[in-house]
């Protein structure tokens, strides 16, 4: 009544079939190497990577950045505007800038070359 | 005949114009550092290098810092002052305006530093023994965007000295007005 056909696998499937697990796992590899390179390029490429502390040639400043945030006193942006909602926010901004202010960041010339020790001038002798 | 001759021509005016275009690179990069310079970089080579290494991270560390000083002073005091008075129905037009320009220039403070510490890693990675030249060059250009970093820093700083300003005639001006209303 019923004819039952047998269906030969190819040599294809049975490649496929047999090497299933090890197929599973190239694969994953790759899509995690691939995951791997576009966060690295998103680290590199948004500014991340200069703030990273963890990278190795960061370890002896690592622990001098401020991560405690607590000394800075957020200002409420609700509630009514009075004189000493005023003078509560004239003093926060005052405290903060004047650390902004208390070094001169990024200041002096250390990559000069009297720094470094070469001396200036481009005259040949 | 005539036809290998019209490329002969061409191919000597081409092998003088690269002659004369490599030799002037050559010679530009020859005058860009002295001999004494090159014997300086390379007996200093090994101290130059741990300089650049502690300003490398020092100036990390002050990019963290400040970095994150320059943005809370903007979300956590200013944003929320200028919310404050616009809830309040009170014009800070000016004080929204130097809000603006500071923003710009933290997004211009933190580009340069990317700049200026992509600039900084590539001359570490550059032999001072080997190449004293490209060393050389690539501190001048690490020189440049770091005094670049510090001309966005004042500019920062004096962003924050107009707000206080603009804040400072804010007050008198909301006092003078509240006496007013009471008398």
């Amino acid at each position: 009544m019923f004819k039952f056909m047998t269906i030969k696998p190819s040599k294809k499937d049975s490649f496929i079939s047999k090497h299933l697990f090890l197929l599973m796992i190239i694969l994953a590899i790759i899509i995690t190497s691939l995951f791997v390179v576009v966060s690295m390029l998103i680290y590199n490429s948004n500014g991340a990577a200069q703030v990273d502390l963890s990278r190795p040639g960061y370890v002896s400043v690592r622990a001098q950045s401020v991560t405690n945030s607590s000394n800075f006193k957020d200002y409420s942006a609700s509630g009514e505007i009075n004189q000493e909602t005023i003078e509560e926010f004239q003093q926060l901004f005052a405290d903060q800038l004047n650390k902004a202010k208390a070094i001169d960041a990024f200041g002096g010339d250390p990559l000069s070359p009297a720094s470094l020790g070469i001396s200036v001038s481009t005259e040949q002798p | 005949m005539t036809i290998s001759k019209k490329y002969l021509t061409y191919l000597l005016i081409l092998t003088v114009v690269f002659s004369g275009v490599s030799f002037l690179t050559v010679s530009a990069q020859d005058k860009s550092i002295t001999d004494k310079q090159t014997e300086q970089i390379r007996s200093n080579c090994v101290s130059m290098k741990n300089t650049l290494n502690q300003l490398h991270a020092s100036d990390a560390l002050l990019r963290v810092n400040r970095g994150q000083i320059y943005e809370s002073i903007l979300t956590k005091l200013i944003d929320r002052f200028n919310s404050r008075l616009s809830n309040n129905n009170i014009n800070n037009d000016e004080l929204k305006s130097i809000t603006v320009k500071y923003s710009s220039m933290l997004d211009t403070f933190r580009a340069d530093y990317k700049t200026y510490e992509e600039q900084l890693s590539s001359t570490l990675n550059i032999s001072c023994s080997d190449k004293p030249a490209d060393f050389y060059s690539a501190i001048v250009s690490a020189r440049t965007k770091r005094n670049q970093v510090h001309t966005d820093v004042t500019k920062l700083n004096q962003f924050l000295d107009q707000y206080q300003s603009v804040f400072n005639q804010f007050k008198k001006e909301y006092k003078t007005a509240s006496e007013g209303m009471k008398n």
